[in-house]
């Protein structure tokens, strides 16, 4: 603890509590679920939904540090999609024409990050240089992606069975947790490393407290949202290639729904819509809390199309909470 | 002949986070009179009038409106009392047109069934501009086609009508703030016309302007702000400029505050150079040289450039001609980055908006502009960030519960200090100080004071464009004075030998 401060030790307490409600959330669901079906906790579905919220986690980790910007991105599930099948078809002809079954996944998964990384540059660009609000800007680009992805291929496509090998690694267990959730959360733990210990990550929060300030003071402001924008267009080509491992399988549609269920996810865990304010640590909970939400609402019998409707209350119920509605002066657009 | 009194303000106080902006002023206005109000910046005009329309209210004092108390909650409340205002900054809406902007908020008069009637609105627009021999703008153009001068004569036509339409045989109180800083000379004579036109009926109007030549021309009486407080009440027969420039000057400089003793030569060698630069439709041609060790003062009135010209030496805003050379090299910046590389670092006027990030911790934002001091292998280490907080908390005195605390949580002044500490820890030598001590208490712009003359001692140098003329001259090696986006004159000001603020002050208006 801290020990200049001045607060007293009750203040604290209370104050990390208002700050961490959404560990709260976590174990609240997790009673709720268990009340309403005993099976919720048994050890199958506790493995199941572990591995289950591996591509989100690593969806979340691109999305919260723009949302600290205090930009936003609409396109993620679009280029997730895209990714996801662009990974596979492209797996399909390389290993048609080279037989290397590995080398056929590495080739594949470096051209599909890197696509994916561009596309984020893309967007930041166009957002920075050109000033376009990054929500009008995303919003363009969820079309241009979804579109790209039903070009890419207008149906599902399978992994070969030739190639089926490449996701083994998928099913490894440690204990009740999976690799692939090992995996996402030591990447977001490596980007919160960057985010708060390096000047760059300290810039982000700068930037999304009041860019004008940010840069005055002599910030590359515009040099440091394109990095942000760049490792989000990365992640969503990460979470494409988890997902399409995870499904041994692509469709051109799979990451659509993606987007509202990341942006719950970390609004969930306590980053600010207003930007300025946030945590990676604080979106790994915000997953769990989709994840279980998702996984106990399947388990509990709600029918999947209500449960859209449940992560879009998420996100009004969570904003509504944290929202500073004490100045006069914010105007709402 | 003793005119009826139409509107008074008694030893009106505001605070704005501690600092008074008003120490206690009045003003008195009578029904047919056109008063002048002139001061420096900062002297409280446009506070005053802002509290009279009711955009912000008094912190303490009474205003009475024929013979009424009067306290209106926002400027429509005031315009339904018969007072209303031309703004500074221009209150149009641009993408709606002139007519829709004269009857703005009273659509009702012209609505049948709840349909408004546009022809008919069109056309009391045309009677109401023609009144004010504005005949030949058409009102249903949008307002953002028209040029400024344009706009200014449809604000006025709309305040005119508003306090007009109200009040057929009630007297009214027009405020006009700087309503002929975008007028030319032909403009600004038709203006008046409209005003004795005005006050001719009855109405009174209190002109706040820059120009004294002006104010001298349709005052009836002047009254003269400095500091907030009132500095004079003359009469216009009594009143002329040297007179004015004296009561808004006031007292003379006074050795210690500014701690003169310590004020040294600059050396010989030029850090930065400006040649020939400019912005379109700002400022141009401007050539400043500044030295090692030396404070440049930059002063004149808001709209004479100076503002600007820091805008490019920092980096923020490209120069459209011109030159410009630091330590010998020519540079061309496109963001305050780029400067910094080259150790230029301003601190903001618009502290809110552009100084600090409200939200994070008060270490935080000391250390925003020198991270790679504060980091190894490009790890910023939290030790160093914290030891540097709490080395200029002590130093600057800076009041707050711990370096932890949100800014925002501290008071003005010591948000200013932590903006301050933030510009001398980072490696920046030519430091632009942008109104340092605004909204800064007596004791906190003495120490700022004190921690200029240490940071040009240490071989750093300053431009400076102080929050008043006074506080210019007496911390400033060298005063450049500007107008209309020009530079009008450069005085010495060496310690022994400061240059008066009278003289600087005919430059500038």
């Amino acid at each position: 603890m801290d020990k200049t401060s001045t607060v007293s030790k009750k203040g604290v307490w209370k104050k990390r509590l208002m700050q961490n409600y959404s560990i709260l959330v976590v174990i609240l669901m997790l009673i709720i679920f268990t009340i309403l079906n005993p099976n919720f906790l048994n050890s199958s579905n506790v493995v199941n939904l572990l591995s289950d919220s591996a591509p989100l986690m690593v969806l979340a980790a691109g999305m919260t540090p723009i949302l600290i910007l205090g930009s936003i991105d609409l396109s993620l599930g679009s280029l997730c999609s895209a990714a996801n099948v662009m990974i596979l078809v492209m797996m399909r002809k390389v290993f048609e024409v080279t037989g290397n079954t590995y080398g056929s996944f590495f080739i594949s998964l470096i051209v599909t990050l890197a696509a994916g990384t561009l596309a984020g540059v893309l967007l930041g660009v166009i957002h920075v240089k050109l000033k376009v609000p990054s929500f009008i800007a995303s919003l363009a680009f969820m079309s241009v992606w979804s579109s790209a992805a039903l070009i890419i291929s207008s149906s599902s496509v399978k992994l070969p069975k030739a190639l089926k090998v490449t996701s083994d690694w998928y099913k490894i267990q440690i204990g009740p947790i999976g690799l692939p959730l090992i995996l996402a959360v030591l990447f977001i733990l490596g980007y919160h490393f960057l985010l708060t210990r390096t000047a760059f990550g300290r810039s982000i929060f700068a930037i999304g407290g009041n860019e004008r300030t940010a840069r005055i003071a002599g910030i590359k402001v515009d040099r440091y949202k394109i990095i942000v924008f760049a490792i989000n267009g990365f992640c969503a080509a990460l979470g494409a290639m988890f997902l399409m491992v995870k499904a041994q399988s692509a469709a051109p549609t799979v990451g659509d729904s993606f987007t509202l269920m990341t942006i719950s996810a970390v609004v969930a865990g306590g980053t600010s819509l207003v930007g300025g304010a946030g945590s990676l640590l604080k979106s790994i909970v915000g997953v769990f809390i989709i994840s279980i939400i998702k996984n106990g609402m399947n388990i509990v019998g709600v029918n999947a199309y209500w449960q859209k409707i449940v992560y879009g209350l998420i996100i009004l119920v969570a904003v509504a909470i944290s929202i500073d509605r004490t100045s006069r002066s914010r105007v709402v657009k | 002949m003793e005119r009826k009194l139409l509107f008074s303000a008694k030893n009106i106080t505001k605070s704005f986070y501690g600092t008074q902006a008003l120490k206690g002023v009045d003003l008195e206005v009578h029904e047919g009179e056109v008063v002048g109000l002139v001061g420096e910046n900062g002297a409280g005009k446009s506070t005053l009038l802002k509290i009279i329309i009711g955009v912000q209210p008094q912190t303490s004092g009474e205003m009475f409106m024929q013979g009424k108390p009067f306290a209106p909650a926002d400027p429509m409340a005031a315009n339904k009392e018969g007072v209303g205002m031309v703004f500074q900054e221009q209150s149009l809406i641009v993408n709606l047109s002139v007519g829709q902007n004269i009857f703005f908020g009273h659509e009702k008069d012209f609505m049948k069934y709840g349909v408004v009637n546009w022809k008919k609105m069109y056309e009391d627009a045309r009677k109401v501009l023609e009144e004010v021999n504005c005949g030949y703008i058409n009102p249903k153009k949008k307002v953002i086609d028209l040029n400024f001068a344009t706009r200014q004569m449809v604000e006025i036509a709309k305040v005119v009508n508003m306090t007009k339409s109200e009040h057929g045989d009630h007297k009214c109180l027009i405020l006009l703030d700087e309503p002929t800083s975008v007028l030319n000379e032909a403009e600004v004579q038709n203006l008046f016309k409209e005003v004795r036109k005005l006050t001719a009926k009855g109405h009174a109007v209190v002109f706040v302007s820059h120009h004294l030549d002006e104010v001298l021309e349709i005052s009836d009486r002047i009254y003269v702000y400095k500091d907030g407080e009132n500095a004079g009440n003359m009469d216009i027969k009594d009143a002329t400029e040297e007179k004015l420039y004296e009561a808004m000057v006031g007292h003379s400089t006074t050795t210690e505050y500014y701690h003169l003793a310590d004020q040294r030569k600059p050396e010989e060698e030029v850090v930065l150079e400006t040649r020939d630069m400019g912005v379109s439709g700002v400022f141009k041609h401007c050539d400043i040289k500044l030295r090692k060790g030396e404070i440049l003062g930059i002063c004149g009135v808001v709209g004479s450039g100076k503002e600007e010209i820091c805008s490019v030496v920092c980096g923020d805003v490209k120069p459209t001609s011109g030159e410009m050379y630091v330590k010998g090299k020519k540079v061309s910046y496109s963001s305050p980055a780029q400067a910094l590389q080259d150790g230029i670092l301003m601190i903001p006027m618009e502290r809110h908006a552009e100084g600090i990030v409200r939200n994070l911790s008060v270490a935080e934002n000391m250390a925003l502009s020198n991270a790679p001091l504060l980091s190894e292998h490009g790890i910023v280490l939290k030790k160093k960030v914290d030891e540097q907080a709490d080395r200029w908390i002590k130093k600057l005195r800076i009041k707050t519960s711990s370096k932890d605390a949100e800014l925002i949580s501290l008071s003005g002044g010591n948000q200013q200090k932590v903006v301050f500490a933030r510009a001398l820890a980072s490696e920046a030598d030519i430091i632009i100080l942008n109104h340092p001590t605004r909204g800064v208490d007596v004791g906190a712009k003495e120490e700022i004071y004190a921690l200029t003359r240490e940071v040009v001692a240490q071989g750093k140098s300053v431009i400076l464009l102080g929050d008043t003329l006074d506080e210019c001259i007496g911390m400033s090696n060298r005063v450049i004075v500007m107008k209309d986006g020009l530079i009008t004159g450069e005085f010495q000001a060496d310690a022994d030998e400061k240059p008066s603020q009278v003289s600087l002050v005919t430059l500038m208006m």
